[in-house]
């Protein structure tokens, strides 16, 4: 068994605000004339019917909800600023207070790629080994399942979660969960983590993000299950990856206000059924290309739109998941490095509580070891970047400086001895094997996955636990089979 | 040739993709290109990242360091001057001590902005508060060669093709002397001034030393300028000194600083502290070390020369304690805001560390992840001017294509800085109500009158034929290939041209391999 390194969070020392209280209030009000004026579809009948029971205005005819101002305002302000997600192990859990931005890794990815280049569909034994290797990586500061466990096709969110929880300590958080009834087996699964209703709700192991459909739709499957999340305290997100010239207008501050609208009806659903339940606010906007069509999530000017969404979820009161990383990079090299770092910079001064994206390649399809310990590289170089600067009198060393005088050098001073060894290095750059070959980076960084996989072997889950766990998921099975051959119950 | 232009940053007067390379010919007996105007970094948001007291702090010890320890001036001209204006002069070990109102006094003459003149007046900088303006690195001594790909020592013809390249790209706003003109000798400084101000309407900053090649230098300068007065007007040439650590000048850089700074070229006092070998191995420690080197110099040309225009600049590196290697980027980079709080803080212009990867070569990870933060964060402090794009290995090593992977990491920053303009045609309300719930923007007039101008195409976004999207680096080198067989800036003059030749045959003369 071994150890699991203490979290090491982005903990700037100065925050900064990108946008003015103007140009935020002038956004909120958008998002506001939109829900109330417009309004957003929303397919299912019993969460329509929720809505209208407190005070929404529904055309049943379109399926469409439309929230009148104060409405939201009132719901919104029910919703908690800061709260605890909780780990497995407590030293690894979350408080989002806005001290500190936890960056979990990328989830749901789709394959993997193997050391000779060839590529495969991904397992629920990918999940497990990923999730070693995110136990080890200080800069994780909590797990999404990085792929899809696709050997499971009917349950394959529970599956996700069963190969999570035994190999990693820290707080997982869904992306996959939908609906009514998995959602059910995933808080059966997180109480059974929790021991007990109460820590389930003061220290949740588990948080689910929910995306919504831009322009302005919710999907039926993705509300009930946060509804059945929320009841139980699972902190619930929405995300909306809005996309400008498709999904969205084609200029950043439209596509940002249609994507928010989105999330803060879902929001506001949840506030209004489940007062003050944990939730948070994804804006992941993208930006079309015009050529291709496809959603470009590192083009020059859209990374703004992240930092502008973690301002917007802190404007309505509420924590942020906030979009850094995230490449369209085909293998680990410049690119993935060039396209992560702005995004990631500018949401830690912005205050973000959480962000999720380290480690897939693609666009959020490909998992490769070395590419989360790269990325888990530069998570540590904004976090020392970011740091407070130490003008303390044994950082300004004025006494080592009056000995070593002009012209002298520092290379014997017991200061320069003691203080060298804590200055922070990159483990991946400057190598060199022992006959003297540099190495290159990114084979260091597949050499250090390796090693983390060969050696780390993080606190398994107790047996009676982990027995539990699959007992729930043998059980969702048995049911999703059932359905899926008709003989069992609608949802 | 693709069509219409509708990049930005490097590509703005670059046409990418496709057939580039095969455009070679007609160029150069065609007019001359249009240089593109620039695009320096103009931050919306500013951040201060150290507090004032810790500014003070630092400040503090910077004057403790002068008057108590000292620093180094082997320069007899210079212990003159600051032995006849107060300061403590220890003949022997040529150590001066500054008592802290002397330094104050000497510095309050220096100007908080100037201009840094271009030879097209369109391109002079006039310094000022919120923005910075980049150049290319310096000074590599080898060169990945812009045609065989082999690596080689650095020429004078390299500096010629960066300055065109330079030139070509909005993000550059003036011109270091990317490499060491390296093919001729004693007088390569004023060499590369040569193959720049022929190859470039920008500015350059120079890194000539010593009083002999800095006459020269200032004899060029002030054929550019045309008059010895116009050239205090309007300095189309600046120059870098450097110190040496710890708490020493350099002989040659201080008669070369008094030269400038006398002529009127604004000249930058650089030190480069370097933890746990030539400065204390805490990041405070080396940074007041470096700062008290800078300040000397500064306060001795502002004794000698009130008002002379002069820039502060500390460029931090590490020993590595694993092998006592240079390190250029550790994972801490706060020394890309940090020495130009400083600089303000004095009420001094600052020229900015950013860029110059230890990576060996240009286009990998290490690459893209160590200068990745720099132009964000050198445009949330705010330096003047900055340095610098286009080196790998720790500023040594040309790649024809580095300019341009880096320009592409400048320009991400550029836009993450920008003022986002939130209006009622930004925020499109109208079109939200048209278009509804589950609909879509494509067939909006909305969409495509803006989406021409939403998305600006970086290097990573460049469609490749066959789906997807082409390699960055390859497309950077289409790019370095097509500035070069089609960006002719406008020449010099055919008679300063001719006058800088007989300039540099009369120093070659007098410095050259004869002389």
């Amino acid at each position: 068994m071994s150890a699991t390194p203490s979290l090491r969070p982005i903990r700037p020392a100065r925050h900064a605000r990108f946008l003015d209280d103007g140009q935020l209030a002038d956004l909120r009000a958008a998002s506001l004339e939109i829900l109330e004026e417009v309004g957003v579809h929303c397919p299912s009948k019993a969460v329509r019917d929720l809505y209208a029971e407190h005070g929404a205005l529904v055309d049943e005819a379109r399926e469409v909800v439309r929230l009148p101002a104060d409405l939201v305002v009132r719901a919104m302000a029910r919703a908690p600023r800061g709260y605890v997600m909780g780990a497995r192990d407590p030293s690894f859990d979350l408080v989002l207070d806005g001290t500190a931005l936890y960056v979990a890794t990328d989830g749901c990815g789709i394959q993997v790629l193997e050391p000779d280049g060839s590529r495969r569909p991904s397992t629920a034994t990918d999940v497990a080994t990923a999730a070693r290797l995110a136990d080890a990586l200080p800069a994780v500061g909590f797990y999404w399942p990085m792929l899809s466990a696709q050997d499971h096709p009917l349950t394959a969110p529970l599956h996700e979660l069963l190969a999570s929880y035994p190999n990693t300590v820290k707080h997982v958080q869904t992306e996959t969960v939908m609906g009514a009834r998995p959602a059910r087996y995933a808080v059966e699964m997180a109480r059974v983590l929790a021991g007990d209703d109460a820590t389930l709700r003061a220290r949740p192991p588990l948080s689910a993000l929910i995306c919504t459909i831009a322009p302005l739709a919710q999907d039926d499957e993705g509300m009930e299950g946060a509804l059945v999340l929320a009841e139980a305290g699972i902190p619930v997100g929405f995300m909306s990856m809005a996309t400008a010239g498709s999904t969205g207008p084609a200029t950043i501050p439209g596509t940002v206000v249609a994507g928010d609208a989105e999330i803060v009806a879902a929001l506001t659903l949840v506030q209004l059924v489940h007062p003050g339940a944990p939730v948070f606010h994804s804006l992941m906007t993208g930006m079309m290309d015009p050529r291709t069509g496809a959603y470009l999530a590192t083009s020059r000017e859209g990374e703004i739109a992240y930092v502008v969404g973690v301002e917007l979820a802190h404007a309505w009161g509420v924590p942020t998941l906030a979009g850094v990383y995230g490449t369209d990079a085909r293998t680990p090299g410049w690119q993935a490095a060039a396209e992560a770092a702005v995004a990631l910079t500018l949401c830690a001064l912005a205050g973000a509580e959480t962000g999720s994206g380290m480690g897939l390649l693609e666009s959020c399809t490909l998992f490769t070891p070395e590419q989360l310990v790269l990325d888990a590289d530069l998570h540590e170089r904004v976090r020392c970047t970011l740091a407070a600067f130490d003008t303390s009198r044994e950082a300004l060393a004025l006494d080592v400086i009056r000995t070593v005088g002009p012209k002298g050098h520092y290379l014997y001073e017991r200061h320069t001895r003691d203080e060298l060894r804590r200055r922070r290095f990159s483990s991946l750059t400057g190598q060199v094997t022992p006959d003297g070959i540099p190495v290159e980076p990114v084979d260091a960084a597949r050499a250090e996955a390796a090693r983390i996989l060969a050696e780390h072997h993080p606190e398994p889950l107790d047996d009676a636990r982990a027995r539990e766990l699959a007992r729930i998921v043998a059980a969702a099975d048995r049911e999703a089979e059932a359905v899926a051959l008709g003989v069992g119950v609608g949802r | 040739m693709s069509g219409p232009d509708v990049r930005g940053g490097a590509s703005a007067a670059v046409p990418a993709g496709g057939a580039l390379a095969a455009s070679t010919a007609a160029a150069s007996a065609a007019a001359p290109s249009a240089t593109p105007p620039l695009e320096p970094i103009r931050s919306h948001r500013r951040l201060q990242f150290l507090d004032d007291e810790q500014l003070d702090r630092l400040q503090d010890a910077t004057l403790r360091i002068l008057e108590e320890v000292g620093v180094r001036f082997p320069s007899e001209a210079a212990l003159e001057i600051l032995a006849g204006h107060g300061a403590t002069v220890d003949r022997a070990s040529q150590v001066v001590r500054f008592p802290p109102d002397l330094v104050r006094r000497a510095l309050a003459d220096a100007p908080r902005y100037f201009t840094m003149a271009a030879r097209d007046p369109r391109f002079d900088l006039h310094l000022e508060e919120g923005v910075s303006y980049f150049t290319t690195d310096g000074c590599g001594v080898a060169t990945i060669d812009f045609d065989t790909r082999e690596e080689r020592p650095s020429r004078k013809s390299d500096v010629a093709e960066m300055a065109r390249i330079a030139d070509c790209l909005p993000s550059i706003g003036f011109m270091w002397p990317t490499v060491s003109a390296q093919d001729h000798g004693a007088t390569s400084q004023l060499h590369e001034i040569d193959a720049a101000v022929n190859n470039t309407v920008k500015h350059f900053q120079g890194m000539v030393q010593g009083g002999e090649l800095a006459r020269r230098a200032i004899e060029m300068a002030t054929v550019l300028a045309g008059s010895r007065e116009a050239l205090r007007e309007r300095p189309m040439l600046s120059d870098l000194i450097c110190s040496i650590a710890p708490l020493a000048h350099d002989h040659d850089g201080l008669e070369a600083a008094l030269a400038f700074a006398e002529a009127g070229i604004p000249v930058g006092l650089l030190a480069m502290p370097t933890l746990g070998t030539t400065a204390p191995a805490t990041s405070a420690g080396a940074l007041v070390v470096g700062d008290a080197e800078v300040i000397s110099g500064i306060v001795l040309l502002q004794l000698a020369f009130p008002g002379a225009p002069v820039f502060h600049s500390i460029m931090k590196a590490w020993a590595d304690p694993r092998n006592g290697n240079y390190v250029g980027y550790a994972l801490d980079s706060r020394a890309r805001y940090a020495p130009v709080e400083m600089a303000h803080h004095w009420g001094l212009p600052s020229l900015g560390a950013c860029f110059g990867t230890d990576s060996p070569a240009a286009g990998t990870w290490q690459a893209g992840v160590e200068v990745a933060l720099d132009p964000l964060l050198g445009g949330l402090a705010s330096p003047e001017i900055v340095t610098g794009m286009g080196l790998a290995r720790t500023y040594t090593l040309l790649y024809p294509e580095a300019i341009i992977l880096d320009d592409d990491v400048y320009q991400r920053a550029r836009h993450a800085l920008l003022a986002e303009e939130i209006s009622d045609e930004t925020l499109a309300l109208d079109v939200i109500a048209d278009v509804g719930p589950g609909g879509h923007f494509l067939a909006e007039t909305h969409t495509r009158t803006h989406m021409r101008t939403s998305l600006k195409r970086g290097l990573t976004h460049e469609p490749a034929p066959g789906g997807g999207y082409r390699d960055p680096g390859e497309v950077a080198r289409e790019r370095v290939a097509w500035i070069r067989a089609n960006h002719h800036p406008e020449p010099l003059e055919p008679a300063k041209a001719a006058e800088l030749t007989r300039i540099l045959a009369a120093a070659d003369r007098e410095h050259g391999p004869g002389a």
